[in-house]
């Protein structure tokens, strides 16, 4: 009796650990394959034409097109820079700088990756198109409350997600200003 | 207790042993990967321009609501293949994509292309008679070698204002795409 209970005890560890650590690794990553830097992660290996099996794995999972090492690096924030989830009742307020790029843009998904912004507004913020602080740095809000300057406006409720993606990029290429340039997410008033 | 831990310690070890099995076996099985989706768009030879996502609606492919795009499944098993066309000015990209959805190549029109587009994709064996002047294909095009036979183009391109969609689509929908005959 006693073998047999053990015996079960050792397949649901081996089970618990197995598929729980696979789905941490594939969903959250950053003790893998993702890169993390302040509250946004990426794949950089995504892109790669030799990813390693993480990579792959999240690749698989994922089903989404992947931009190439030369087309581009997407980062994704789930959460803000002091680590609280972002909920669609709160404004955010997106400040510092960007690595260098010839473009990027700035989506608000939920979790399912769709598109939460109010659809009569603007889909997504686009580099080319907003204004910038004197010294050239950001200042993007990111809600439902009236915002000045750039504002990228959201609708519904819960939890949802940052995407920011850098096109034509030299992100890990050495050159410039680096990932360490990716800008903060301060939380302002919540409803 | 020390074989109660033993028992335990068993149990962590067979689950680093099934966490590894589900990492490498996961490609294989997946259903949801992006060549079965491309696969159902039917996009073989010929451009495919991916619909725009409007805020709301379900995005499978992860698509930016800023860019364009265009799709091409080839197979390259018989004959080498060819993308081209003229694009307008912007922003765009290219990548090359294997059924495991691994990019195999990528490229932007800042790598000194510019607004033409005319890349060749070629697998080893084509590349190596084409190194034997074995086959004949114009000045000026792009080779690009795949260990695939089978892959699929992803065409980005990056309409500078909202108003400019509907042209920049058109232009993508003019490339072409196929075999080289």
């Amino acid at each position: 009796m006693r073998f047999v209970l053990h015996l079960l005890a050792t397949v649901a560890v081996a089970l618990a650990v197995g598929f729980g650590l696979s789905w941490f690794a594939l969903t959250d990553g950053r003790l893998f394959g993702a890169f993390q830097f302040g509250p946004w992660a990426s794949w950089p290996q995504a892109g790669s034409h030799t990813p390693d099996p993480y990579t792959r794995a999240h690749l698989a999972r994922d089903g989404r097109l992947q931009l190439g090492q030369s087309e581009g690096l997407q980062f994704t924030a789930t959460a803000d820079s002091q680590g609280q989830p972002l909920t669609r009742n709160c404004r955010y307020r997106l400040t510092g700088r960007t690595p260098v790029a010839s473009f990027w843009t700035l989506v608000a998904v939920d979790a399912e990756g769709v598109n939460i912004a109010r659809p009569d507004a603007e889909a997504a913020l686009n580099s080319a198109r907003i204004s910038r602080q004197p010294d050239g740095t950001l200042l993007v809000y990111i809600g439902k409350t009236l915002s000045p300057q750039n504002w990228l406006e959201i609708t519904g409720e819960g939890p949802f997600a940052l995407s920011l993606t850098l096109y034509d990029t030299a992100v890990f290429g050495g050159l410039g200003p680096s990932v360490d340039a990716m800008p903060a997410i301060e939380r302002e008033a919540c409803l | 207790m020390i074989r109660t831990l033993l028992y335990l310690l068993a149990g962590v070890l067979l689950g680093g042993i099934i966490h590894i099995a589900v990492i490498l076996a996961l490609p294989t099985f997946a259903s949801r990967d992006i060549w079965t989706k491309i696969t159902a768009l039917n996009a073989e030879n010929r451009i495919e321009i991916l619909p725009e996502v409007p805020p709301g609606a379900p995005n499978p492919f992860g698509l930016d609501p800023e860019l364009v795009y265009a799709v091409c499944q080839l197979n390259i098993s018989e004959a080498p293949a060819e993308v081209s066309g003229v694009l307008p000015d912007g922003f765009w990209s290219l990548s090359v994509v294997n059924p495991a959805g691994v990019v195999v190549y990528s490229t932007t029109n800042r790598d000194g292309i510019g607004q033409n587009l005319d890349l060749g994709i070629f697998n080893p064996t084509q590349t190596r008679l084409l190194a034997e002047q074995e086959l004949d294909v114009a000045d000026g095009l792009l080779i690009v070698e795949s260990r695939d036979d089978e892959v699929f183009i992803a065409v980005r391109l990056h309409p500078p204002y909202p108003a400019m969609r509907g042209r920049y689509r058109d232009a993508l929908a003019g490339l072409t795409c196929g075999n080289i005959q």
